[in-house]
Formats: C-alpha cells, sequence, structure tokens
C-alpha cells in the first residue's frame, strides 16, 4: 500500500468502529447531562458536564445490593459452572462413553431455546418449591444455563491435547486425580479463560431468569434497570445513562482484555483463533 | 491412618472404567435431571392440561387441545412465526452481507494502531445486555428529543417520526438495533473465515494472478465457508430467540407489530398465567429449537470431517 493510502484506510476503519459504538457513546455521555439537557432539542453536544447522575444513583442504598447480586450471581455461577464442566469434558474427551454425541446435543439444544420456554416449567418448580427469590437457587440455575456453554468449550480444548500426556501421567505411577487436575488442566488454560469471561458476560447481562425466578432480594443490575426505568412519573433518563454506564464498563472491559478468546467465546468454542 | 485407606479407595473406583465416566459426569447430570429434565417434562406433561395459575382451578386434562388451539386461534401462531422468520431471515442476511464486507475491509488491518481499542469499540454492542441496549435506543429513537430525529430532520424536511410507535416503522426500527448489535458478529467470523485460508494458497493465487473473483470463490470461500456456515446458523437461532431486546423498545407492540414468538410466550405465561397453553406452544419451540441444533452438528461435523480427510 502506498504512503498515503495507509493512513486514509486506517481512518476509515476507525470510523466504522466508532459509528458501531456511537451510540453507546451518546449514552454515556447523556449520563453526564442534566435532566434538562437531556431532554433538550435540539439535542446537545456540548454541556456543563455534572455527576449528579451518579451522585442520585448511588445516594440509593439499594444500588450496592444489585452490583452485589451480579458479581455474586454471576461469579457463583460461573466458578461453579466450569468446574463441574470441566470433568464432564474430560470425560466426554477422553473416556468417550457411549452416547457422548447424545449428550453433547442435548447440552446445546438448552442454549438454543427462547428462555421463556427454558424457564416456563423450572419457574413453576421454583413456585411449587418456595424456591424463588433465593440467591442459592437461582445460583445453581445460573450454574445449570452456563454448564453447556463451557462443557463445549472445554471439550474442544481437550480434544486438542495429545492423551499421550494422560497415559504418561498413569505409567509413571500417577493418580486419575492427579492426571485431571496436574497434568492435563493446566494445558486447557485457554479454554477455562474463555470458558469463565462468557459465562461471566452471559449472566451479568442475564433479565428474564432473574426477573422471573428471582426477586427484589436477587435482583441483578439489568433487572434494575429494566423495574428503574419508569420511576419518578415517567422515563427516567438520567437514572437510565447512569445505571447502563455504570453497568457496561464490565463486559466492555473484559472483551477489551481477553480479546483473543472472544471468537472462541462468541461460537460455543466451535472456532477457534484470534482476530 | 484415614488418608492411607481412603487414598487406594478412590484409586481403585477410578480404576474401573465405567466408575470412572459416573464419577466425573455426575456433577452435571445432576444440574442436568434436577433443572432440566424433570422441569422438561413436567413441560410435557403440562402441554396436555387446561392449568391456569391465576384461576385457582386444579389442571384438567384437555389431550390435545392446546396444541389444536394454537393452530386455529385468530393470532394464529403463524402470524407470530411468519413474522419471526421475516425477522430472521432479513436480519441475518443484512447482518452477514455488511458483516462479511466489513470483515474484508478489516482483513488487512493488523498493523493498525489502536487496533485492540478499535475493534473493542465495534464489538461492544454485541457483549451489552438487551435490556439496556433496548432502552437507550427508545432515547435515541424518541420522536420528540430523540438524536435520530434531529440527525435526519438535519438533512431531510420532515415532521417528528415516531420509529417504535408508528405501526409500520416499528418492526423495522427494532430490526435496524437487532442489526446494529450483530452485524459485528458477522465480522468476527468473516476475519475467522479469512484467518482459516491458508497464506501459501493466497500467494500462490496472487503470483498466479488469478483475478479476485475467481480468487474468492476458489481459494476463500473454499476454505472459510464452514466458519461462515457456523456464524450464519448461530446468528439463526441467537435471532429467533430475540426477547428482551424487544421488550424495553416496544413490548411486541404497536398492536402486534413486533411480537415475535418469544414475546408471545413470555406474554401468555407470565402476563395471563396460562400455563397450560404455554407450555404446548414452548413444546413447539422446543421442536424447532431441536431442528435447529441438529442443523448446527451436521455443519460441525462436515467440518470436522472435511479436517481429518485432510
Amino acid at each position: 500500500m502506498s504512503r498515503l493510502r495507509e493512513p486514509l484506510y486506517y481512518a476509515a476503519l476507525w470510523l466504522i468502529s466508532l459509528f458501531f459504538f456511537a451510540p453507546i457513546g451518546w449514552i454515556v455521555l447523556s449520563s453526564f447531562k442534566t435532566r434538562s439537557d437531556i431532554l433538550a432539542t435540539p439535542p446537545k453536544l456540548f454541556f456543563a458536564p455534572s455527576l449528579d447522575n451518579y451522585r442520585a444513583l448511588f445516594a440509593k442504598s439499594e444500588i450496592f445490593g444489585q452490583i452485589f447480586n451480579s458479581v455474586f450471581l454471576s461469579l457463583g455461577a460461573v466458578i461453579v459452572a466450569v468446574l463441574v464442566s470441566f470433568l464432564a469434558a474430560f470425560c466426554f474427551s477422553r473416556l468417550k462413553p457411549r452416547g457422548t454425541d447424545f449428550l453433547m446435543f442435548l447440552l446445546l439444544s438448552i442454549r438454543m431455546l427462547p428462555g421463556p420456554a427454558v424457564i416456563l416449567p423450572v419457574y413453576l418448580m421454583y413456585a411449587a418449591f418456595g424456591w424463588k427469590d433465593n440467591h442459592l437457587a437461582l445460583l445453581l440455575f445460573y450454574a445449570m444455563f452456563s454448564i453447556p456453554f463451557s462443557v463445549w468449550i472445554l471439550k474442544g480444548f481437550l480434544d486438542g491435547v495429545s492423551t499421550r500426556y494422560d497415559e504418561t501421567g498413569l505409567v509413571n505411577g500417577g493418580s486419575w486425580f492427579h492426571v485431571i487436575f496436574k497434568v492435563v488442566l493446566p494445558q486447557v488454560r485457554p479454554g477455562l479463560i474463555a470458558a469463565f469471561i462468557f459465562n461471566l458476560i452471559f449472566v451479568w447481562n442475564e433479565y428474564l431468569f432473574n426477573f422471573l425466578i428471582g426477586g427484589v432480594k436477587t435482583q441483578n443490575i439489568p433487572y434494575a434497570l429494566m423495574v428503574g426505568t419508569y420511576s419518578e412519573g415517567g422515563l427516567n433518563w438520567t437514572f437510565i445513562s447512569a445505571m447502563t454506564s455504570i453497568y457496561m464498563v464490565v463486559p466492555i472491559a473484559f472483551i477489551f482484555a481477553f480479546q483473543k478468546y472472544l471468537l472462541v467465546g462468541m461460537t460455543f468454542g466451535t472456532v477457534r483463533g484470534e482476530v | 491412618m484415614s488418608l492411607a485407606t481412603q487414598t487406594p479407595g478412590r484409586r481403585r473406583l477410578m480404576d474401573n472404567p465405567r466408575a470412572r465416566v459416573l464419577v466425573l459426569l455426575a456433577p452435571v447430570m445432576m444440574f442436568f435431571i434436577v433443572f432440566n429434565t424433570i422441569p422438561t417434562l413436567w413441560l410435557l406433561g403440562l402441554s396436555f392440561y387446561k392449568y391456569s395459575l391465576t384461576g385457582g382451578v386444579p389442571p384438567e386434562f384437555i389431550g390435545f387441545k392446546n396444541f389444536v388451539g394454537i393452530f386455529n386461534a385468530k393470532n394464529a401462531i403463524w402470524f407470530d412465526l411468519s413474522r419471526t422468520f421475516t425477522f430472521v431471515i432479513s436480519g441475518v442476511a443484512f447482518q452477514t452481507l455488511l458483516g462479511a464486507a466489513l470483515g474484508f475491509l478489516f482483513w488487512g488491518s493488523r498493523n493498525m494502531p489502536g487496533r485492540r481499542v478499535a475493534l473493542t469499540l465495534l464489538f461492544a454492542p454485541m457483549v451489552l445486555t438487551p435490556v439496556a441496549t433496548g432502552t437507550f435506543f427508545r432515547f435515541i429513537y424518541d420522536p420528540t428529543f430523540g438524536v435520530l430525529n434531529y440527525l435526519i430532520r438535519a438533512v431531510v424536511e420532515t415532521g417528528p417520526i415516531d420509529f417504535l410507535g408508528n405501526p409500520k416503522l416499528a418492526f423495522w426500527a427494532v430490526l435496524a438495533v437487532d442489526c446494529w448489535m450483530w452485524t459485528p458478529f458477522m465480522t468476527l467470523m468473516t476475519l475467522a473465515a479469512l484467518g482459516s485460508v491458508p497464506k501459501a494458497e493466497l500467494e500462490a493465487a496472487e503470483i498466479d494472478r488469478v483475478p479476485f473473483l475467481r480468487r474468492l470463490t476458489l481459494v476463500i470461500w473454499h476454505h472459510g465457508k464452514f466458519i461462515m456456515m457456523l456464524g450464519i446458523l448461530l446468528r439463526t437461532i441467537d435471532s429467533f430467540k430475540t426477547l428482551d431486546l424487544i421488550i424495553p423498545m416496544t413490548k411486541g407492540g404497536p398492536g402486534q407489530n413486533t411480537r415475535l414468538v418469544a414475546l408471545e410466550l413470555n406474554k401468555q405465561s407470565f402476563e395471563s398465567f396460562n400455563m397450560g397453553w404455554s407450555s404446548a406452544y414452548a413444546v413447539l419451540l422446543l421442536l424447532i429449537s431441536i431442528a435447529m441444533t441438529s442443523v448446527f452438528i451436521y455443519v460441525l461435523n462436515l467440518r470436522r470431517r472435511k479436517e481429518t480427510e485432510g
């Protein structure tokens, strides 16, 4: 490429990226506006920034509970899910019991089903047993929902680790426990990270299940966002913009820090590589 | 003492191949039996009952009447299904075309300054919760103070446009947000597909001066088609599930113009509490999802077979 064309090419790519980011940028910008600036016509690009929306947001004590719920549910569910999924993925990859393909298919099909269809029977079960609005019950459901994705990702990575390692470990007197956790586990670290990060983003973003089988005690940020939308008579835009801006720091920071896992994470581990 | 007796015991257990499988699978299976298998069987059973959660009447067995009702009703499933498939097909087609075009554009960007930041900005839409996205697009679409109206009216002379309130526009306005969210995903897949093309073959084609179109069909498509197909399938399945993007924007309205199958099920089960009817509806969606998952796995296996053949 010639000297002049290269900067132009990169500038064009940057413009495209900024175009896709523009709506997000606009909401972040709005979070620093006062209510009257947000509702101004024509919309204001330049204004006196204020932190009042954030102050108002953190003045309410519920927000800390909601942030705690989001962190607790997503971390807890994902740790449980990745741990048990690793064992299952090891089993599917190495021992290949009969029905492996069928089980893998069943796992995947859960994630392919529209949310209300997944949650409808679980809702009835939780209502019958009185498990609604309970942190542990919700966490376990999220763990179940994170398992298919983790098993798929981890099996893909485990298939790429030669069975020679297992054999060497066993021949040299290591227990299965040793082989699984000390020999094989360290080699699929990228898979563990990908499963961890993308499940975390999923649970962090989840609204429907939290709304239906959770409740006021367990509500996470998306749920709070949905409920808080209509406070103070009409749409509460100052709340929405501040809450959204705070909430999305996490997923955006993750895809920046873990960009090389993005492809694996968005395709259930079926496509590998970096972008 | 206790340690000495435990360790050989565990090793003996793990030495039996069957027991090994059981031990490793047990935790996942337990999760699934409690949170998935039992509920799914419950769902299947309930689909043959007339059961309203609010009525206080015990469930009544009615055989296949729920299913018959779904296909016969005035606002039958066909309208929702056809609306959903319009949403899926036009959305996925647009996202694939634009996404692939952008993918080709980003192909040569290895040495771009700030590439990581730029890609983070580009991929940000798809990792945000649709609830937040839907809400802030309502803000952007707003007819009085929305920025989009302002931008349009700066160019074209027109009255305020109520994107989400106008029955003719709402569907396309919602679809546009879906495209904004997911076009970057197809760009990602295109980049992956292009990355899977061996460099040597590309260089050979370049040295042989193969025209770009022929290079595209002979070399690039040959290597990249599976990844593209997986991308399109994942997008199709995901787009079929669309729900929480639409709830904050239109809740399925105006009228029923943005009511997709997932929204209808959500409304019938958790607003009207028609549990029997909804179960039947969910069973139908389950069948559709299973069919789509099968196609996905079929393509995945095609790719595996091709890889092992070389």
